[in-house]
Order: C-alpha cells, then sequence, then structure tokens
C-alpha cells in the first residue's frame, strides 16, 4: 500500500511532465499520420500504400519494406526515449531529496529502499507507458491497415522498457550522489555517449593507447555498467534484419543479460547509499 | 510511561576534505516527554532541535546514543505509524491539489483508501482549507501550506505529533486557531513535541520545555519552574513605607525596589524574608499580600542565552 502509494505517485508526476507530454503529443500525430496514411486498397489486398503511393507489395518481399519502417519508427523512438530519460525524469530522483520534501517522505513508515525503489520504479512506468503507447499504436495501425501483424515489433517494447530500467539505475544511483537534477541529466547524457564508446571500444578507445591496463579498464566499464547502446541495438534486432546493411548481426540476448547484474548491483549499491545517509 | 525516552543521544555531522571534520549537532542529550503532555524545544538557530526531532524519526541517523519512541527503539518502521510530522520549511509537489496531497501521505502512511477521501476532507475542514480543497497547492500563501502541513501531519491520527514552526507565517487569528487544535489534540491524549521560536505561544501551550544550546540541554522544567524566580518576591503593602523603613530595609537586604505600594525583593535565601517582615511589621506597614516573581519565558530564555542566569 505505502509502496503503491509513492509508486502512483511519482507515475502521475511523471505524465504530467512537460516532456512527457510533449512525447504524448509527437507520438500522438505520428499515430495520426501513420493511421490517415497506411493504407490497404481493397481491389488489391497484397498492396500496402502509404498516402496513395504504394509502399510494399507483401508477397514479393514487401515484408521488409514495412519491417525497415518499423524499423525505423523504433530507431526514432530510442532516440525520443534517451531524451525523454535525460530530460523527462532524470530529475526525478534528486527533486524527492529536496529540503523540506525529503523530510516528509522519510518521516513515513516507508524504508528508504521501498522509497527510492518505488521512486524508481514509478519514473520507469511513466517512460513505459508512452513507449507503449506509441508501439501498440504502430501496431495496430499496420495491423488493421496493413493486415501485417507484426508480433516482433510489438514485444519489441519489452527489450526497450528492459534497456531503460538498466539506464535509470546510472541516473538513480548519480542522482542520488550529486542532489542535483541538472548534474543528473548531464551525467545521463555522458553515460549514454560512454555506453556507445565502450560498444565500440575494440575499434576506437582501445586505439587511443595501446596498454592492456587501459584495455582492461575499458572492459571492466563495458561489464559493469548496463549496456545501453548493446542493448537497444539488439531490440531493434528483434524486428528484422534491415535491408540496406550487408552482413547485420544477430539478435542476441548477452547485452541484457550483463545489463541486469549491473542493474541490480547499482541500484543495490544506491539503496545501501541512500540508507546510509542523512538528510 | 514517557512517550520519548532519550539517552545520550548525541550527532556530529561531517564536513570537509574526506569528512574529516566532526560538527557537534547535538551531544549527550537524555531527556523524557510524557504521554500526553506538549513538550517545548527551545533554543537558538543551530542549537540543534531540528536535529533531535530528525534523529527521533529516523531521517538522519545518531552518532551514539539511545532512544525509546512508544516503547519502539529508534529506526522501527512501527514507530512511524504512531507519529506525524511538520517540518520546518516543508515542500509539497505543487500539481497536486489540498486533498490530493492528504490523501496521498495517507497511503505512505498505509491508511485504507476506503476512509481517506473522507479523513482527508475533515482534515481539511479542521485546519480552515475546506474551500481551499480542490486548489493546486502551488497557489497556496505560506500561512495556508503551513495549515496544510498540519492536517497531512494529522492524517494518521498520531499519538505523538512532532511540529517544527507549526506558526511559521500563520496570522495571528490562525495560530490562535492552530493553538486551540493543538491543546485540543492534548485533551485527547495526543503527545506534541514542539519547536519553535516564538517562546510567548510556547508559554501559552506547553507543559514543560527543554532549553538546548550549542547541541546541549542546559534547562529543562515546567514553564512555571522556569519562569518563577524563587528568591524574588513582590510584597503588597496596605500603607506607603517612610524613608526611614525604606533605609532600614536597604541595609538588611540588596536590591529593593519600592514602587506603586508594592516592594520587590530579591534575597540571598529565604531566611531574609523573616527580616524584611519583621522590619515592616515594626514600623506598622500592612502586608496585603505576598507573590514570588515571574519572569517571561522569553526574558528567561534570553538570560540564558547570555549566560546571566543565576538560579
Amino acid at each position: 500500500m505505502r509502496f503503491w502509494g509513492m509508486f502512483r505517485f511519482t507515475v502521475e508526476e511523471a505524465l504530467r511532465r512537460g516532456t512527457l507530454i510533449f512525447y504524448f503529443i509527437i507520438a500522438s500525430i505520428v499515430l495520426l499520420l501513420l493511421t490517415l496514411g497506411i493504407s490497404h486498397p481493397a481491389n488489391d489486398p497484397d498492396m500496402v500504400t502509404i498516402f496513395g503511393n504504394p509502399l510494399a507489395r507483401l508477397s514479393q518481399q514487401g515484408l521488409n519494406v514495412v519491417e525497415f519502417l518499423l524499423i525505423q519508427l523504433h530507431s526514432i523512438s530510442i532516440f525520443w526515449i534517451i531524451l525523454l530519460g535525460m530530460f523527462g525524469v532524470a530529475g526525478m530522483i534528486p527533486s524527492i531529496l529536496e529540503k523540506g520534501m525529503i523530510d516528509l517522505f522519510l518521516s513515513k513508515p516507508l524504508t528508504r529502499a521501498e522509497l527510492l525503489m518505488a521512486r524508481a520504479l514509478g519514473a520507469v512506468t511513466g517512460i513505459a507507458l508512452n513507449l507503449i503507447y506509441f508501439f501498440l499504436g504502430v501496431w495496430l495501425i499496420f495491423g488493421l491497415k496493413a493486415g501485417v501483424w507484426h508480433w516482433a515489433f510489438l514485444s519489441s517494447v519489452l527489450y526497450v522498457v528492459y534497456a531503460f530500467i538498466c539506464f535509470f539505475s546510472v541516473v538513480t544511483i548519480v542522482g542520488l550522489i550529486t542532489r542535483s537534477a541538472g548534474f543528473s541529466i548531464m551525467l545521463a547524457f555522458v553515460f549514454s555517449v560512454i555506453s556507445w564508446g565502450l560498444e565500440v571500444r575494440v575499434n576506437g578507445l582501445y586505439k587511443l593507447w595501446d596498454n592492456v591496463v587501459y584495455h582492461r579498464i575499458l572492459d571492466a566499464l563495458y561489464y559493469l555498467t548496463p549496456q545501453l547502446n548493446g542493448m537497444l541495438d539488439n531490440s531493434t534486432r528483434v524486428i528484422g534484419k534491415p535491408p540496406f546493411i550487408p552482413n547485420p548481426p544477430d539478435f542476441t540476448f548477452m547485452p541484457f543479460l550483463y545489463s541486469f547484474f549491473s542493474t541490480c548491483l547499482l541500484y543495490s549499491l544506491s539503496i545501501w547509499y541512500f540508507s546510509r545517509q542523512d538528510f | 510511561m514517557d512517550a520519548i525516552q532519550t539517552l545520550d543521544l548525541t550527532k556530529y555531522y561531517r564536513s570537509g576534505a574526506f569528512k574529516r571534520n566532526n560538527i557537534p549537532a547535538l551531544e549527550k542529550v537524555s531527556l523524557s516527554v510524557e504521554e500526553g503532555e506538549i513538550f517545548g524545544l527551545l533554543g537558538p538557530n543551530g542549537a540543534g532541535k531540528t536535529t533531535f526531532v530528525k534523529l527521533i524519526l529516523s531521517i538522519v541517523h545518531p552518532t551514539s546514543g539511545t532512544a525509546t519512541i512508544l516503547g519502539y527503539p529508534l529506526g522501527q518502521r512501527a514507530l512511524k505509524e504512531h507519529c506525524g510530522y511538520l517540518p520546518e520549511n516543508h515542500r509539497y509537489p505543487g500539481f497536486l491539489n489540498a486533498v490530493d496531497t492528504l490523501i496521498f501521505f495517507g497511503r505512505l502512511n498505509g491508511l485504507q483508501e476506503s476512509i481517506l477521501r473522507d479523513k482527508a476532507y475533515s482534515l481539511l475542514e479542521i485546519v480552515g482549507l475546506k474551500d481551499w480543497a480542490k486548489v493546486k497547492i502551488k497557489k497556496f500563501s505560506k500561512g495556508m501550506l503551513q495549515r496544510l502541513g498540519l492536517a497531512q501531519a494529522l492524517i494518521n491520527d498520531p499519538k505523538l505529533l512532532f511540529l517544527d514552526e507549526p506558526t511559521d507565517g500563520v496570522d495571528p487569528i490562525g495560530r490562535k486557531e492552530i493553538r486551540d487544535l493543538l491543546l485540543n489534540l492534548k485533551a485527547q491524549g495526543t503527545t506534541i513535541f514542539l519547536n519553535s521560536h516564538l517562546l510567548s505561544e510556547v508559554e501559552m501551550i506547553c507543559d514543560r520545555v527543554a532549553i538546548l544550546n550549542k547541541g546541549k540541554v542546559v534547562r529543562i522544567g515546567t514553564i512555571a519552574e522556569l519562569t518563577t524566580q524563587k528568591l524574588s518576591y513582590i510584597i503588597q503593602l496596605s500603607s506607603p513605607i517612610t524613608k526611614d523603613i525604606q533605609e532600614r530595609l536597604q541595609q538588611t537586604i540588596l536590591p529593593i525596589e519600592y514602587k506603586d505600594s508594592s516592594l520587590i525583593v530579591t534575597l540571598h535565601d529565604k531566611t531574609e524574608l523573616n527580616a524584611i517582615i519583621d522590619i515592616l511589621r515594626a514600623g506598622t506597614i500592612g502586608i496585603e499580600g505576598m507573590t514570588q516573581q515571574k519572569t517571561s519565558l522569553e526574558d528567561y530564555f534570553i538570560q540564558i542565552m547570555k549566560g546571566e542566569n543565576n538560579l
């Protein structure tokens, strides 16, 4: 009851944030355009058109073209979600630590672990609801209007939400330590850049300094932090192979698995740190 | 039974590079608050009043010492179920309205959803915010937020209520209403722990007070005990005293003050009182009454803080 009270409050707060409302409006406009644009001519059920122009003939590898479109929509969503994570909810952990607010929360019969986890889960849920709205909308539009019921596209939202949960573990611990919304946003951005750098470290960061210790430090960082870039890339590969990339890599669970452990570690560290703090 | 009992409660805040500097906030504070009383904690800024309450509610962790609150050791969740807290400079999520704020904090207290709405409205009526129930609290004035904070602290019908500057920013009529509310709660058996700078208010409603200075309890007692100057008396006389008697009195005891047919004397010990009465009776001056002189809590507090009180 207490945990869910805090969770419910956080979701409500997240959904009222300007950034998320803006995302919701943009997502709604895209969905409206797709609803108006995608159609299935009654006289040619094999054809998918967009604003009256032929998009794909499903029986002739046309599904790849639709998948390509879905992958593009998915990629745009990922970009949005990182922005949302940074500007929409990264400040939600520091905001409960503000003087006058934290005193109220900590005086209630709620453990610090419950308070922190309810807050983090609430923030993630706020983002997830927006994502599900968009993915479900796209999936329904392609299903109802083009006859393409692409279940893999629908399931990819779970991977993106999972990636965001992992990403938020970094935001949480940074927010707790800095107690500043500004720093949280900035460091969330830095982390997303570092995550990309670590993903391609073998061909990138390794070459900056040919030193084994340095390479091992980069490897350690790669495995000790959530592999945001790897997870988001793989969430796209769930949908299908992009048609214009030669030999695209196959989907792998490994970034999700490694990130599970690093995320658990970061959330545990956050709880431990939060429990020891004086406010 | 004591609602609060602390033993050598100590808190040092750490600061500086690598947190090597220890700043004392509370040092070996031992005090007890009885159930059903209104207890005031006084002290200048930085004396440790807020830290004391935060320690009790586990908002900060003690460096050493122990405490028992309503029979529970520090840090127990069950303890907080029976406590209400109005912090100083409290902040609420601005997107909520007054009634939703109370419902939210009721949920955090684990209250049943079915009773929360009625309870929230009833509390808003008590604190005079019924007409503002549906207004977003970002539009509230300081005084209104203070009233809302009080309602929030009462949402779980606490047995022990901690109030940090509850009348801060509240107009005189509102202050009177809050005082009446606190007295009403006391009559219902609620123990109230009050931190306040408004000494006149503390004097009006508190049963006992403790004075903190630099993290240490320097005085503790009932208002009467602290404000009564034990060896200072006002003697009301039936007729004016002559110069001769006045001189004899001044030879016996100093200092002495005579005004409006009353003699104000400060004694070294009580035996001097008999000598004064003997001189007055010998001069055929009638004694209509005699009372111990009292000082205001504010004057007493200032004297203590200046280190000039030798009572």
